[in-house]
């Protein structure tokens, strides 16, 4: 049995099928091509994948696709200002926080929340917000020497 | 360090495809689209050890939509290891682990896959399981291999069993010298396994083509070797293999060489796709990776050591119990490293050792980042402080007492051509305020020292070919997951060719295209591959020059390339364009293209003339521990590494800093936990814990320089060194604030709560 239901990610709107079961992370790459969301733990540790609903950070592996239907969603990929990176995809680069790559576009996402909800975040501030997203190849140094410069940008 | 000697080296160019990875286009094996792609998944075995009496795969094949089950039948009868070659792809007659890859299937869908694998009826005649190493070698331990001969290099009149590879460490007469010895210290340690839980799932993908070859997709560290493994495993000519490397999501050695560390995902799925004369891709879930790829083994170490009254080193006896899990894996490699490593890096006339490395019914050990070396010196280092604390010395004192210096041997190397050692303890020291910061209650600081010896292995190629617009493209063997490929390799190009590192394109590897290579292992990037693109790209530059000097009519060895033009050197105005010297070329020698390789023999050889230079590094962490609850919080930590010349300062340091936490993490949490019966009790990422960013300090990275190594420009391998000292650094720190030694890992709060109460705290 699938479902009809309709959304809205990065600004577009989507209408498509999905079976009751499917998760939002499997619905987000799989059917609407938003591959940056990245597939990892399925059991909502990670942060891999981690979107912005409704404009809180969640761990899509553990929402359901259907929990989605009218729901404002923004995924790494809508991030950017066209060319324009946000302060923080800068800042990853800048700082060398990015090695792999692969957890980076959770922690992007849970930043920009944070940056979103506060302009001038402290450091407890910092490391609630992404204290559910794990990097193994950097240690986090890099990661924190990303928030500092661009919150320093930003401000 | 940067040295003004060089335009873009030492300097912190952005990370190659840096921009895709934070927009989220950065393709990763996972995010491959196949057209028409079957999916693909694996039956594990239920049990730890068990004889296979029959497997019926016939109502699996029976469901609409299943295009392929295979089983041990379906593949050739060839076997695949290291140093013990004891594992089939598909289990054969046995299973060794609870996870064990027993069948596979492909279709339509993914559902189809899990209904097919749930109607394929394995019989199986469960035999007794040993989970623990020492158990294993008695003789009352059920045999896991049967036709597997204990290691031929074994000393005579050892009785064991299960035994898949043994090492030796004799210098000296320990025995004698022991005897001799002031103060004698005993001690047994302890560690446990963990998984690498790279973040990207492992995949594989594989598709026939209409020629007859077979196209495989992996996220493997090593394609060259998944080629070989394919191959031979599958039954096809070499030839008509074709691996192509997809982005990778992190491997820390956990996807590192072939087979090896994948439990066979790639030449299973190329069975299915031949099979099903189909594409099928497999993703593996992560609870299915923790129980059932590889890892970094737990182990137990005996160490006892002599020294005299001054602190003076006199002898070592140990023996080291290394678990591989149920096939050899890269256990024999990883246990013998970790043996050798037990006998340490300080001056030490005398030592025995004795490394065993055995069966046992568990996943298999695979060469996750630096394989052997925490095991072994969180055991030596942690060792070293008791000692310190026997003679009632200073524990950097105690250390710097036996430094090896200039000229003498260490463990695994005749002769150092320099130590950084000291330096590295000295800058510790420094840097963590030792006697200098007031320590509250309950805290205490702690130093570890670490090495990661650079010795004999493969060599590999690169080519680098220019483009009429001056730019190069580069071929090399090694992927990109984050280390050399997209820092210091375009970097090297861009320096040699006087070109940006804009203008470098450093290629995936193709093993239709790339040149060969054992993968990106063994800290080894910049070693093997950075010295070949060094030369590689001399070789083009030179064909350039030649090229060049008759138009500018000058000798070749009078120019050079500034800024993409090539000029007469003091003489800038007679130049050229480098790119209007590789467009011509098109009709003088056709592309301009470089090729280089590592020659691993003349290295190894001119080390042996000179002496070598090994990287070499001391931590040390201020914690605080909780009286109450055990937990031990890392409030500072700092790493200083001799990485000899460093090309990119924040990859390196990266590189540290993040080798720093796993090992952390393996510290203060991580462990793979077995029952007796050798099921995982944590396979998922709820249960299984890793460092999160509130867990961990800033680390503090710091490099000292001086000590050129056999890299390209005296760059040493910093990419697995960083994991070797902490856990002992911790162990130490908690003795300096408790007073209490931790033997067993993890230090988490009930196994230090527990150490504080039985010593009465």
């Amino acid at each position: 049995m699938s479902l009809e239901i309709t959304l809205t990610v990065n600004g577009k709107t989507h209408t498509a099928a999905l079976e009751p079961s499917t998760a939002l992370v499997d619905f987000l790459r799989d059917t609407l091509g938003y591959k940056g969301v990245k597939l990892c733990c399925n059991t909502g540790e990670c942060g891999a994948c981690t979107i912005i609903m409704d404009g809180k950070p969640v761990n899509s592996c553990v929402v359901l696709g259907l929990d989605a239907a009218g729901a404002d969603l923004v995924t790494v990929e809508g991030i950017a200002d066209g060319d324009e990176l946000h302060p923080v995809q800068q800042a990853f680069i800048d700082t060398g926080a990015v090695q792999c790559g692969y957890c980076t576009p959770g922690f992007i996402v849970s930043l920009k929340a944070l940056l979103d909800r506060t302009k001038s975040p402290t450091a407890e501030d910092v490391e609630e917000a992404i204290s559910g997203n794990i990097c193994r190849c950097t240690g986090y140094t890099k990661i924190f020497d990303a928030v500092e410069l661009a919150a320093k940008r930003m401000s | 360090m940067a040295k003004a000697e060089y335009t873009v080296l030492g300097t912190d160019m952005p990370r190659k495809g840096g921009v895709e990875r934070v927009v989220g286009k950065g393709v990763y094996g996972i995010d491959l689209n196949l057209p028409d792609a079957l999916s693909g998944g694996v039956l594990r075995s239920e049990h730890a050890h068990a004889k296979i009496v029959g497997i019926d795969t016939s109502e699996a094949k029976a469901i609409p939509g299943v295009r392929a089950v295979v089983t041990a039948a379906d593949a050739p009868d060839v076997r695949y290891g290291r140093s013990y070659i004891d594992r089939y792809i598909l289990a054969r007659d046995k299973v060794r682990y609870m996870g064990d890859p027993v069948a596979a299937v492909a279709a339509d869908s993914q559902a189809l896959v899990k209904e097919a694998l749930g109607k394929i009826k394995v019989t199986y005649e469960p035999l007794p399981v040993v989970v623990d190493p020492e158990e294993t070698m008695k003789e009352s331990a059920p045999t896991i291999h049967e036709d597997m001969p204990l290691p031929k290099n074994l000393p005579e009149g050892v009785q064991v069993k299960n035994v898949c590879g043994y090492a030796a460490v004799n210098i000296g007469d320990a025995e004698a010298a022991m005897s001799e010895a002031d103060v004698v210290v005993d001690e047994v340690y302890e560690t446990k396994m963990i998984h690498p839980q790279y973040l990207e799932p492992r995949i594989a993908a594989a598709r026939p083509e209409e020629d007859g070859r077979l196209t495989v997709w992996a996220n493997a560290q090593a394609p060259f070797p998944v080629r070989t493994e394919v191959a031979s495993l599958t039954g096809l000519p070499l030839n008509s293999v074709r691996v192509i490397s997809t982005g990778i999501g992190g491997g820390f050695g956990g996807k590192g060489s072939g087979v090896t560390s994948s439990a066979g995902l790639e030449p299973i799925c190329a069975l299915l796709a031949l099979t099903a004369k189909q594409p099928v891709m497999i993703v593996m879930d992560k609870a299915e990776e923790t129980i059932s790829t590889t890892i970094r083994s737990g182990c137990k170490i005996w160490i006892k050591t002599g020294a005299k009254k001054d602190g003076t080193l006199v002898a070592r006896q140990g023996k080291v119990v290394y678990d591989a899990g149920g096939y050899s894996g890269f256990g024999n490699q990883a246990g013998g490293r970790c043996t050798q490593m037990v006998g340490g890096w300080y001056r030490l006339p005398n030592i025995h050792m004795d490394g065993f490395t055995v069966y046992t019914n568990k996943q298999v050990c695979g060469p996750v980042r630096g394989p052997g070396g925490p095991q072994a010196t969180f055991a030596m280092e942690s060792h070293m402080d008791s000692l310190a604390a026997e003679l009632g010395m200073d524990p950097i004192e105690f250390r710097l007492k036996n430094v090896p210096e200039k000229g003498d041997g260490i463990v695994g190397v005749p002769k150092l051509r320099d130590s950084s050692l000291a330096e590295t303890l000295n800058t510790a020291k420094e840097k963590i305020g030792w006697g200098k910061v007031k320590l509250e209650k309950n805290q205490g600081i702690g130093f570890a020292t670490g090495a990661w010896i650079e010795g004999a292995g493969p060599g590999g190629g690169a080519v680098v070919k220019m483009n009429e617009d001056g730019s190069a493209t580069v071929h090399i063997g090694k992927v990109d997951y984050g280390t050399a490929a997209p820092f210091g390799i375009p970097m090297i190009v861009a320096e040699v060719l006087g070109i940006s590192t804009d203008d470098v394109t450093v290629l995936n590897v193709d093993t239709d295209a790339s040149p060969w290579d054992a993968g990106t292992v063994g800290s080894r990037s910049m070693l093997v591959s950075g010295n070949a693109v060094k030369l590689a790209a001399e070789d083009a530059r030179d064909q350039i020059l030649r090229m060049a000097a008759g138009q500018l009519e000058a000798s070749p060895e009078d120019l050079e390339i500034v800024e993409r033009q090539i000029q007469v050197k003091g003489a800038p105005s007679r130049s050229v364009s480098l790119a209007s010297v590789c467009n011509a070329g098109h009709n003088e020698i056709g592309d301009v293209i470089g090729r280089g390789y590592f020659d691993s023999k003349a290295s190894q050889a001119d080390e042996r003339e000179r002496g070598s230079s090994q990287p070499f590094t001391t931590h040390a962490a201020l914690v605080e521990v909780d009286a109450d609850t055990g937990n031990v919080k890392v409030l500072k930590y700092v790493a200083v590494h001799d990485v000899g010349f460093v090309v990119h300062p924040k990859a390196v340091e990266g590189q540290i800093e993040g080798a720093a936490a796993m090992s952390l993490g393996q510290a203060l949490c991580e462990q793979v936990v077995h029952d007796g019966d050798g099921r995982t009790l944590n396979p998922t990422f709820v249960d299984y814990l890793m460092p999160t960013i509130n867990m961990l300090p800033r680390i503090e990275a710091v490099t000292v320089s001086g000590y050129p190594g056999a890299g390209p420009y005296g760059t040493k391998g910093a990419g697995e060194i960083g994991s070797v000292p902490p856990m002992a650094c911790i162990a130490n720190a908690i003795y300096n604030a408790t007073g209490v030694r931790v033997r067993r890992l993890p230090l988490s709060p009930e196994n230090v709560l527990r150490a504080l109460r039985e010593a009465g705290k």
